[in-house]
């Protein structure tokens, strides 16, 4: 015991002490703070407040606008998640299969990426506003709609409007992501297959996926997890509205801590966000394991 | 042994070295001279983002400068919603400026939370018969002024003149007669009236509040509950659930204050509600329209209704209850209070910024400026209006009640379901005034 002890080296603890501190004032705190909280009554600007036990998550549990929102955050993941993958993947094997000038058109599609998100909520509000907006005008002037269509207060449009703009700005992400991949799988094995007398899809099936699907993998554990958090599109173009019908779990959050000001009930809600995100990431992890484990 | 003990300190001092940076508070800590001279660095926050008014406070702060060669005055600015995030969460880490504007229902919000000095002895020294009991009343608790007001305004019906004419159509008196011109009146790619109910502002529970308040009512009750399914309420909404699907674009189920007054500016609505900003903000987008453009008293429930207004605005100044230096704040107010500044400040944004103090709008130098000639019926309209109304329910006095009313988006929301789901007008009434009595029951 005593030589263990003795074995100790403190000298790197101590060097490693700055990094351990900045990790926990910035990561651990916030949630160890956000968990105390979430069992309190505080209040944004009220110095006071008591400890409640769990009835902020049980007031929640209860509240039908939650689950509202939840379901809602859960469609606008699913849907935008598939739009992405689909366009960013398609991109990519279209890209990759492109002689010339390659360096262009993945430059052309990464231009979402390269704007602050504030101008690209407000270039579509501008671009879909119901009076002059560019897009129902042109529509109109082209005999597609009789009447300006109103992609953001139609009940019937505004979420796909917002999962369409989402899609729009995530798939130059997979885009890119996946066309690394591609470059790394060797040209030989493609050859190798053809002089097989393997067809466009065989190859696809047996080459192509089983070298980028950890890359996909990935992607969609950390697309799920900024897309089911994603809050600044959504409340720049419509604000959760109108009458809550794009309201997601976050900015559910925000108009309780931020509108009510009520924090505790607020922080059980991010709580309750942290939960099922670590769930699904389990989930997510578990079958790249798998993956990874079969590839080996 | 030696050089474990070296590595060990110079790991401590790193350590420390980061801490003291992150902890580090950059706010410079500064006393007044021994000879009275002011001296210390204030930060005042303000919500003045034109142009014009924001050159001129900067104008004022550089000659107090100058005046008091130890004194800094960091300005800052940001919009309203912009500026009501910053100051809650600002309050709770500390963060607040040492003097700023506020809107009278933040004000109640700051006065609850001890967050703001009082401001008597400012008040008494330039002159408490200067200034409207009404305007200081709104930042009064247990008999102590905790605002004073800047500037007032009041809103009044905006139409367009040459669209009227053209219709044959007089000014309306009345909602009936208001709902008759802007249902004739939308045609062309011309809205009679935009009906925002974008649940970030307050302009649903603002346009409510017009017809409750034209019918003596309003939108809480003597003991400050939520007063929204009255009949005269119920009518109210029918009305602007009226105006909207006749005479609106769809799109201002979104709208905030900014979108609703661009349509008007960019001649896209014949009628508008606001107050004599609806001038400069004309003037800056459709030059060409300025002379068609008139405004008149809210329209009345019947045409021999008394006259009322339903919304005055007081906005006003405060001062932290953080600051270090109170003493500097007051002296800087007392200097936007001097006559030749104030009239500078006014015209930055003329019949917009009506004077909250009496006997400047006597003054030569007030009535020469040439908007305020122009539309010198328009001042006397809102100014009367002024004089007749309170902040939106502050009938009641100053209440806590009466900004979660407006700040919570709940009418706005109320608006949207009626609207874009098709829920009855009786259901979703009685949903929001429960709300918004549940919001009044945690706050208390």
């Amino acid at each position: 015991m005593k030589n263990k002890r003795k074995q100790f080296d403190y000298v790197r603890w101590i060097f490693v002490l700055p990094a351990l501190v900045i990790v926990g004032v910035l990561l651990i705190y916030p949630i160890f703070s956000s968990l105390y909280y979430s069992m309190t009554t505080k209040h944004l600007i009220k110095p006071a407040y008591d400890f409640i036990g769990l009835a902020n998550y049980q007031a929640v549990l209860t509240d039908p606008e939650f689950f509202q929102a939840f379901f809602t955050s859960i469609i606008w993941t699913v849907c935008s998640l598939t739009g992405q993958i689909l366009i960013g993947f398609t991109s990519a094997l279209a890209i990759n299969r492109v002689k010339h000038g390659k360096g262009v058109y993945r430059t052309l599609m990464i231009i979402p990426w390269a704007f602050p998100t504030i101008v690209i909520a407000l270039s579509w509000k501008w671009i879909l506003n119901g009076v002059s907006g560019f897009l129902p005008n042109l529509l109109v002037q082209l005999g597609i709609c009789g009447t300006l269509p109103q992609f953001l207060s139609d009940n019937s449009m505004v979420f796909i409007t917002l999962i369409f703009i989402n899609i729009w700005f995530g798939a130059p992400m997979i885009m890119v992501n996946v066309l690394s991949a591609l470059q790394t799988i060797p040209q030989d094995q493609y050859e190798a297959a053809q002089i097989d007398g393997a067809s466009h899809f065989q190859q696809f099936y047996h080459i192509t996926m089983p070298h980028i699907k950890v890359v996909v993998g990935l992607l969609i554990v950390l697309r799920t997890i900024w897309i089911f958090n994603n809050f600044d599109i959504i409340y720049l173009i419509t604000g959760g509205g109108p009458a809550d019908l794009t309201t997601t779990v976050p900015i559910y959050a925000y108009n309780m801590g931020w509108g009510t000001k009520m924090l505790g009930k607020s922080s059980a809600v991010t709580m309750l966000l942290l939960l099922f995100l670590l769930l699904i990431c389990v989930v997510y992890f578990t079958i790249l394991a798998k993956w990874e484990k079969e590839d080996k | 042994m030696k050089r474990k003990l070296v590595l060990i300190l110079t790991g401590i001092m790193l350590a420390g070295s980061i801490l003291t940076a992150c902890g580090g508070d950059s706010k410079t800590d500064t006393t007044a001279a021994a000879d009275g001279e002011l001296e210390g660095d204030i930060t005042f926050w303000h919500s003045f983002t034109q142009g014009a008014r924001l050159e001129v406070i900067q104008e004022a702060a550089d000659e107090f400068m100058e005046g008091n060669p130890n004194v800094n005055i960091s300005i800052e600015t940001f919009s309203w919603p912009d500026f009501y995030t910053k100051w809650t969460t600002g309050l709770a880490s500390g963060n607040v400026p040492d003097m700023s504007t506020a809107l009278p229902a933040y004000v109640v919000e700051m006065m609850d939370a001890e967050a703001i000095v009082p401001m008597d002895d400012l008040i008494d020294q330039i002159g408490r018969d200067k200034f409207s009991e009404s305007a200081l009343s709104e930042g009064e608790k247990d008999g102590v002024c905790y605002s004073m007001p800047l500037y007032s305004h009041a809103q009044v019906m905006w139409y367009r003149k040459d669209l009227l004419k053209d219709a044959g159509l007089e000014v309306p008196a009345t909602w009936d007669q208001f709902a008759e011109a802007a249902k004739a009146l939308t045609k062309d790619g011309i809205y009679g009236c935009s009906f925002p109910c974008g649940s970030s502002d307050q302009m649903a529970t603002r346009f409510l509040n017009y017809y409750v308040r034209s019918g003596g009512g309003s939108l809480l009750t003597d003991d400050l509950q939520a007063n929204i399914t009255s009949d005269l309420a119920l009518d109210g909404i029918r009305f602007w659930v009226d105006i909207y699907k006749n005479c609106s674009p769809k799109d201002s189920v979104n709208y905030a204050v900014l979108d609703q007054a661009t349509l008007y500016y960019q001649g896209k609505t014949a009628f508008d509600f606001n107050s004599g900003f609806q001038i400069s903000g004309v003037a800056a987008n459709s030059p060409d329209m300025v002379d068609q453009i008139g405004c008149a008293p809210l329209p009345k429930i019947n045409k021999d209704d008394p006259d009322y207004s339903a919304e005055t605005s007081n906005t006003p100044l405060v001062v932290w209850q953080n600051s270090k230096h109170p003493e500097i704040c007051k002296a800087f107010i007392e200097k936007l209070y001097e006559e030749d500044t104030y009239i500078k400040f006014l015209a930055a944004t003329p019949v917009g910024m009506l004077p909250a103090i009496k006997g400047i709008s006597e003054t030569e130098a007030y009535r020469s400026n040439e908007t305020v000639q122009k539309f010198i019926d328009a001042e006397q309209i809102i100014a009367k209006a002024v004089d007749m109304g309170t902040s939106i329910g502050f009938e009641h006095g100053p209440s806590i009640q009466a900004g979660l009313l407006n700040s919570q988006g709940v009418i706005e929301r109320m608006f949207q379901n009626i609207l874009t789901n098709g829920e009855d007008v009786e259901t979703a009434a009685q949903a929001a005034e429960d709300e918004l009595n549940e919001l009044f029951r945690i706050i208390q």
